[in-house]
């Protein structure tokens, strides 16, 4: 049963140009600071694009235009409205499109921040494989974090508005470094790239809180998914 | 298959105030407007809203039960198709949630004669051409026995337009249940087994011939006349200035419009006033008149 209501989601992350120009962009935009910076031979290349552009800009404007586009630019309830006419369960419909909302920043935030370490490493900056295996793994974590946090987002307001709020929320609240932080992706992402960490986390602790923000905010966008619309 | 008992719901602007009905196999039409609550009925039939109180029964479940919900079939004013689909694609994704084999969508789509679509991207379609997709889904649907349409003939594919009639009394011959929701009593006349009329939430009448609604109005009745000229139709607006029973009368072309407070009266006065005139008309209908309704375009005498 989920597959077929995966199909949806899937195909509006995969036809819909203006998604993938922008979110094309953006990728340009991480990978060719990577190239700016490998031909300054900065020590620290990697370091600083991962954490000064792919983690602070990159990777939540990214994953902003792939939970976009996989709810078709509606909000959670909206985007299940058309499998849920068909009698397919709300709930299941609505964790299928989370579902494929996640992935997609995921995939997408590993691929770029693998390609940013491979661009811009520099001599300081640890072993190369290692570095992009890492990067990965963060730009991963991160963008499945980002993921469900839009989704969340995108449950609040009649057209899924919320989903520009939890945007500004997450910069707002993810550029310092105190307690309100451990809320918000970004510092998380931040700290597992090499940054400052939020209050003094270790990276193990901020892989966890990304982990927790993923599933708390999925499944509160599968709650807010099921509910009815207004007939 | 259907049966509310005392159902009462709200969600603004629409509210149902202890709506109690049953519907079994047949076209059932619910003659009202978005407004009075039919929405938000077929909603709650639908297991798309919760009622306050009261019980809902759909083929022998509850409506949000994923078994039944998988054999209802709703077409909204605005239905909600996959927006990222085409529509063979969408007729296929249809199949594979409702549990049933798969056809061919041209197949599917030429039972309302809209199988040029199959190809078009949903993006692509016009209202009436969604509308049209979202019916043609339901009616050749092999899992599914109950059928919710609002406004059938209104923004409605022309191709299809014709069908939709035929095909309606045809699913409900074959054992569905089917209700529409309409304001229109001529379309409601022209599907429909039976007739529930909702005002302001309620249902305040039900009938099985459209006709006998035409008292059940508060707004009184319309008897329409369609005279075989203009110059019979001016004789007739003369005779009816003078008739008792009538509160206003429209002249349009060669139809005449008399509207009372009275169904039975005005029928009377209106057939008093043509024998009167000595006139010949090619066709007398009687409506009951809904709220929001003008009695009829044209100059008023």
């Amino acid at each position: 049963m989920i597959a077929p209501l995966a199909r949806l989601p899937i195909a509006r992350l995969v036809r819909t140009p203006r998604a993938w120009i922008v979110a094309g962009a953006w990728c340009a935009l991480a990978v060719g600071m990577a190239v700016v910076m490998r031909s300054r031979g900065a020590s620290h290349g990697a370091d600083d694009v991962l954490i000064e552009a792919f983690g602070a800009l990159v990777l939540p404007l990214l994953a902003y235009t792939l939970v976009g586009a996989a709810l078709g630019a509606r909000s959670m309830a909206g985007s299940t409205a058309a499998v849920a006419a068909f009698g397919a369960s709300r709930a299941r419909a609505a964790a299928a499109t989370v579902g494929i909302a996640v992935a997609a920043p995921a995939l997408g935030g590993a691929l770029v921040a693998a390609a940013v370490a491979l661009v811009a490493h520099g001599a300081s900056d640890p072993p190369r494989t290692h570095d992009a295996l890492v990067s990965a793994y963060a730009g991963a974590l991160g963008g499945a974090a980002y993921g469900a946090w839009f989704s969340l987002g995108a449950g609040f307001g009649r057209r899924g508005g919320g989903r520009l709020a939890a945007l500004l929320v997450d910069w707002v609240l993810g550029a310092g470094g105190g307690v309100m932080a451990l809320l918000a992706p970004r510092a998380h992402v931040r700290n597992l790239l090499g940054g400052a960490p939020p209050m003094d986390l270790s990276e193990r602790a901020s892989a966890v809180a990304l982990v927790v923000l993923a599933v708390v905010c999925a499944l509160g966008a599968v709650a807010r998914g099921r509910r009815d619309p207004t007939p | 298959m259907i049966v509310l008992e005392a159902v009462a719901a709200r969600r603004r602007p629409l509210a149902l105030a202890s709506v109690s009905v049953e519907w079994g196999p047949g076209v059932h039409a619910v003659l009202g407007r978005r407004e009075d609550g039919g929405a938000l009925l077929l909603a709650i039939v639908a297991g798309a809203a919760r009622p306050r109180s009261g019980r809902v029964t759909v083929l022998g479940g509850g409506p949000r039960d994923p078994a039944v919900r998988a054999r209802v079939a709703t077409v909204p004013l605005d239905p909600a198709l996959p927006d990222a689909l085409r529509v063979d694609e969408t007729l296929a994704l249809a199949a594979a949630l409702r549990g049933e084999d798969a056809q061919d969508p041209a197949e599917r789509l030429r039972v309302l004669g809209i199988e040029a679509l199959a190809a078009r991207a949903v993006r692509s379609l016009s209202l009436p051409e969604a509308r049209a997709v979202a019916l043609a889904e339901a009616v050749s649907s092999s899992r599914v026995r109950v059928l919710l349409v609002e406004e059938p003939l209104l923004a409605m594919d022309p191709r299809a337009a014709a069908l939709v009639p035929e095909r309606l009394r045809a699913r409900g011959a074959d054992g569905w249940t089917v209700v529409v929701l309409t304001a229109s009593s001529h379309d409601a006349g022209a599907i429909a087994d039976d007739h529930a009329v909702l005002r302001r939430g309620a249902i305040t009448a039900r009938a099985t011939a459209i006709e006998a609604l035409s008292g059940a109005s508060p707004l009184g009745a319309r008897v329409r006349v369609a005279a075989h000229d203009s110059n019979d139709a001016r004789a007739l607006v003369a005779a009816l200035a003078r008739a008792a029973d009538v509160e206003a009368v429209a002249l349009d072309g060669a139809c005449v419009v008399a509207r009372g407070p009275d169904a039975l009266a005005l029928a009377r006065s209106v057939g008093r006033s043509i024998v009167d005139a000595g006139l010949d008309v090619a066709e007398l209908r009687v409506d009951p008149v809904l709220e929001g309704e003008t009695s009829s375009p044209g100059a008023t005498t």
